[in-house]
């Protein structure tokens, strides 16, 4: 996905500089005579509605695919409860008391099965962010004090997942971390 | 015409703003370097030196833009020079009280400061007020400065007027100067975003000296970013709002002219610039999901106006039109394209379902150092290396300025790559060092410090050949 | 009028007012959170209004049901408890049809202790509420979490006002802790028709400034407290641009 994504911007980000240099060079090659831009009214309209349009079609497709809409209409087989806190995740099976955090390590989850993670946070704002074996960034959600935010997914491929903070919350925020196993 | 104090203080911003600049240019590197284990600095410090970078370029490169503006509204309304040396006062006071937190108290909660961790102190006890109150400071200074430019407008213009909206018809009877036009929307985001910055303390405050908490963060949250993302990208249309009225006259063309497409994009950009911010809390689900959506289509909103309209007209400008090139409008330009490639990252970005693996990743800086440091930056060095020489007598050739083109150009694609790579391999931002399982992280990070060293050297000789002459 | 209202808001923000009200409530909440979507014990049920069904998951798996924990002694949150639940149901209660079945988990109590408290709530002709007792209220506990303590002396339990929402698998979808507003009811009984919603706060926090309250008739979040700060700096500007636009007239010739 993000590798796409990359490629997709380079070509952008390449074909403006050859726009630009394109009209650069045209202006130094110019001479006093000549006119600039034939219709460049009627030019900017066919710019503008072709912008409009390819905006439109990106807007229709991605929207669906937003998180909040992942997996609505099933039923999890399983809950994570996840609680961050400075400097690390604690996740469990049962619902976490903030008056004792505490969580399960080595945690194995299944695949192919709908696993819904509950996560907030004890303290200040943090992120939840699971990347897979190859260190990829699958899948995310913050975690904010006084709210449980919903992040539902399934995992397709097994190995070892690490969770890590994506929300600046102190010294230590490069240190918090934890994993799971898909199996 | 301009007083020569105007031009006094003006000379006065553009030396601290620069001076700045490369005080906070090498913290920037310094950062890069401990990312890549050239060097070892404390987490603290890292994340100090982070908070210091953030606010420090937030608020040269704004008021930098602001010193621009009204140095060139002098040509159309007076201005207060009162209130711009109020500004500068309250500028230079503000940056020393930040410093003081962030290089003295070690306050490092991050340029956005985000609700609740400026109260999680792991720093001088006194630094969190301190930091709070240079925002204040900032603050107070800024919105002076931007009602007063605002009020001096209002004096010669109607409402209508100084918005262009009878421009919307054929054949005005007044014509509103696009530069009026421009900022005076920009004005009013400004004006916005300061005010929620101020709204925002009044609650941290509230809360500091009550001992309470009350603050729900959701709340605070939009605060944060509807302050931080627009002053962002409101300083940026200052520096539009300079292109428009010197691109032309540096190269020795007519004037431009406020248009009906000029006008409706302008009023349009300022609806989707206040509610482009939303895009900041896609993945707090916490946020109902219909303002998600207006966040997305706002970001994708706005950037029609600003691509069929601001970009198109400096291509048409300049498209097999015969121009006299000098620095300036080659900043200018370059800047636009910089500016261009950093919305498409931008735009990319912006989109819920991508944002879900981007998001907070090192994607994000890459894309807003690359309509900064190669956009809203190259606008205003055109403006200073523009206002340094227009003095001079006689015909003036700067004979480093393809050098110094060369090395921001080279400097500035090379340090913003690693970003973008970087983005992509899911790095995340804001660490002060990486996990060892991003292999590519370190490498890119030396490699980012050594190309924006180039960066710098561009910066330094823009200082002196400045300084020199302001 | 409006802007009044802003005006005395910031007023007492500013003097510090601190609003937090912490009641016991506040160190359970987190327990809302436990057993969510584990199945719920198939208790055997007596009392009033059950139709033909004998047991919870019977009735569940007609209907999706709410799960309410009373005692008729209760000398303290019960009745208020029911009382409100009856009210604030009621819109949601017209336009659907789920069961809400109030158990009692104090073995004292009788069927003919429940019927008499529906009819006390004038609740008796009403089919979607339903009056019960069960002999395995340890285990159905015990399945939703739930820990009432007795207290011999007075002869009353130490409990928190719980509801439990089961959709009509038996899943628990969602728990609810205290006296709570009509938006978080609304919550729990989307969640039995399995409607998913991304987020939920949690009791605790205090909810002066949220931005936005699930409103049940739209199905929607609406705006609270905490949106108005969002919007003040625009109508602040607003403001300040229509004071300079006035003061500028003086100065405008022609
Ligand atoms: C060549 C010059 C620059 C260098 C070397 C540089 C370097 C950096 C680095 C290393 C970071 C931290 C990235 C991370 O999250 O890991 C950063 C963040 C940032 N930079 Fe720059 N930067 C430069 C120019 C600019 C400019 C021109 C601006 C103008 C606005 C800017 C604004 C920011 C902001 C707002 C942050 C975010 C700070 C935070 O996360 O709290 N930088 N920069
Ligand atoms: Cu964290």
């Amino acid at each position: 996905m993000q590798h796409s994504i990359l490629w997709l911007f380079l070509i952008l980000a390449g074909a403006s500089i050859i726009v630009f240099t394109y009209v650069y060079l045209s202006s130094k090659k110019a001479n006093q005579s000549d006119q600039g831009m034939n219709q460049p009214l009627k030019k900017r309209f066919w710019f503008l509605l072709i912008l409009f349009v390819i905006l439109g079609i990106f807007a229709s497709v991605t929207i669906p695919k937003s998180p909040y809409y992942l997996f609505a209409d099933e039923t999890p087989a399983r809950v994570l409860h996840v609680a961050a806190m400075q400097y690390a995740f604690i996740l469990s099976n049962d619902a976490i008391n903030p008056e004792s955090p505490q969580g399960e390590t080595d945690l194995v989850l299944p695949l192919n099965e709908l696993i819904e993670f509950r996560v907030t946070s004890l303290d200040v704002n943090h992120g939840f962010a699971i990347y897979d074996a190859n260190n990829q960034l699958i899948a995310q959600t913050q975690a904010m004090p006084g709210y449980v935010n919903r992040l539902r997914w399934k995992f397709t491929s097994p190995g070892k997942y690490n969770i890590l903070c994506l929300e600046f919350c102190g010294m230590d925020h490069q240190g918090m971390r934890s994993s799971f196993t898909v199996k | 015409m301009e007083s020569l104090k105007t031009r006094k203080i003006t000379s006065v911003w553009i030396v601290i703003v620069l001076a700045l600049f490369i005080v906070a240019i090498i913290l920037g590197i310094l950062m890069r370097l401990n990312q890549g284990t050239i060097i070892q600095q404390s987490p603290v410090t890292f994340y100090g030196n982070m908070t210091t970078h953030g606010l420090t370029m937030i608020g040269i490169w704004f008021v930098a833009g602001m010193a621009a503006v009204n140095y060139l509204m002098e040509r159309y309304v007076k201005t207060s020079y009162g209130v711009n040396l109020f500004a500068l006062i309250c500028t230079i006071i503000g940056v020393l009280m930040l410093w003081s937190s962030t290089f003295i108290g070690h306050f490092h909660a991050g340029w956005t400061f985000l609700y609740p961790l400026p109260f999680k102190v792991a720093w001088a006890q006194w630094a969190t007020p301190v930091f709070l109150s240079s925002l204040v400071v900032l603050g107070v200074g800024w919105l002076v400065w931007s009602v007063s430019l605002m009020s001096q407008i209002l004096k010669k213009y109607t409402l209508s007027q100084a918005f262009a909206w009878q421009h919307f018809k054929k054949n005005p009877a007044v014509e509103t100067p696009p530069f009026i036009l421009i900022t005076m929307v920009t004005l009013v985001g400004v004006i916005a975003c300061l005010l929620a910055a101020v709204l925002l303390l009044v609650l941290l405050f509230a809360e500091y000296f009550s001992n309470g908490s009350f603050v729900n963060d959701a709340a605070a949250k939009n605060l944060t970013y509807f302050f931080g993302h627009t002053i962002a990208n409101e300083m940026l249309y200052l520096g539009l709002a300079v292109i428009y009225e010197l691109f032309a006259e540096v190269s020795g063309r007519p004037k431009w002219k406020t248009t009906w497409y000029v006008a409706v994009a302008w009023n349009l950009s300022l609806a989707f610039i206040l509610t482009a911010f939303f895009h900041h809390l896609y993945m707090d689900f916490v946020q109902p999901e219909g303002l998600q959506i207006v966040g997305q289509l706002a970001s994708y909103l706005a950037s029609l106006p600003a691509a069929g309209v601001t970009v198109f007209s400096i291509l048409v400008a300049v498209y097999r039109t015969k121009i006299n090139w000098s620095l300036t409008n080659l900043l200018f330009f370059i800047g636009v394209a910089g500016w261009v490639i950093g919305g498409l990252g931008a735009v990319i970005d912006a989109t819920i379902s991508n944002n879900f693996v981007l998001h907070n990743t090192l994607w994000v800086p890459a894309h807003f150092h690359t309509y900064n440091a190669m956009g809203n930056v190259l606008f205003s060095l055109g403006f200073f290396h523009w206002f340094a020489h227009k003095f001079d007598v006689g015909f003036y050739i700067d004979k480093n300025a393809m050098l110094k083109l060369t090395l921001i150009l080279f400097g500035g694609i090379g340090f913003l790559l690693a970003f973008y790579i970087g983005g992509a391999d899911s790095i995340p931002r804001r660490y002060s060092n990486y996990p060892p399982e991003f292999t590519m992280a370190a490498p890119l990070a030396t490699v980012a410090a050594v190309f924006a060293t180039f960066y710098l050297l561009a910066i330094l000789l823009f200082f002196l050949n400045i300084t020199k002459n302001v | 009028m409006y802007k009044n209202n802003v005006f005395y808001f910031l007023v007492i923000v500013i003097i510090g007012w601190n609003t937090s009200v912490y009641s016991q409530q506040d160190n359970i909440a987190w327990k809302e959170e436990s057993h969510v979507y584990t199945k719920v014990l198939d208790a055997p049920l007596k009392g009033y209004g059950l139709g033909d069904s004998t047991s919870l998951l019977q009735l569940a798996h007609q209907n999706p049901t709410i799960l309410a924990l009373i005692f008729t002694r209760c000398t303290g949150i019960c009745n208020p408890f029911l009382l409100q639940l009856s009210e604030k149901l009621e819109w949601e209660i017209e336009h659907k049809n789920f069961n809400i079945v109030v158990i009692s988990f104090d073995p004292r109590d009788t069927e003919a202790d429940m019927s008499a408290l529906a009819k006390r709530f004038h609740l008796d002709q009403e089919k979607q509420w339903i009056f019960g007792v069960t002999d395995s209220i340890e285990s159905l506990n015990k399945s939703i979490d739930f820990n009432p303590i007795r207290d011999e002396t007075r002869q009353q339990y130490d409990h928190e006002a719980l509801l439990v929402g089961i959709n009509s698998d038996g899943y628990i979808t969602k728990k609810l802790i205290g006296m709570r507003s009509t938006s978080d009811l609304a919550l729990l009984v989307g969640s039995i028709y399995n409607s998913f919603t991304p987020t939920h706060q949690l009791p605790n926090k205090n909810r002066l400034f949220s931005c936005f309250n699930y409103d049940p008739k739209t199905g929607k979040n609406t705006p609270g407290l905490g949106l108005l700060f969002i919007a003040l700096p625009a109508i602040l500007t607003i403001f300040i641009l229509f004071t300079s636009n006035y003061l500028g007239k003086s100065e405008r010739i022609g």
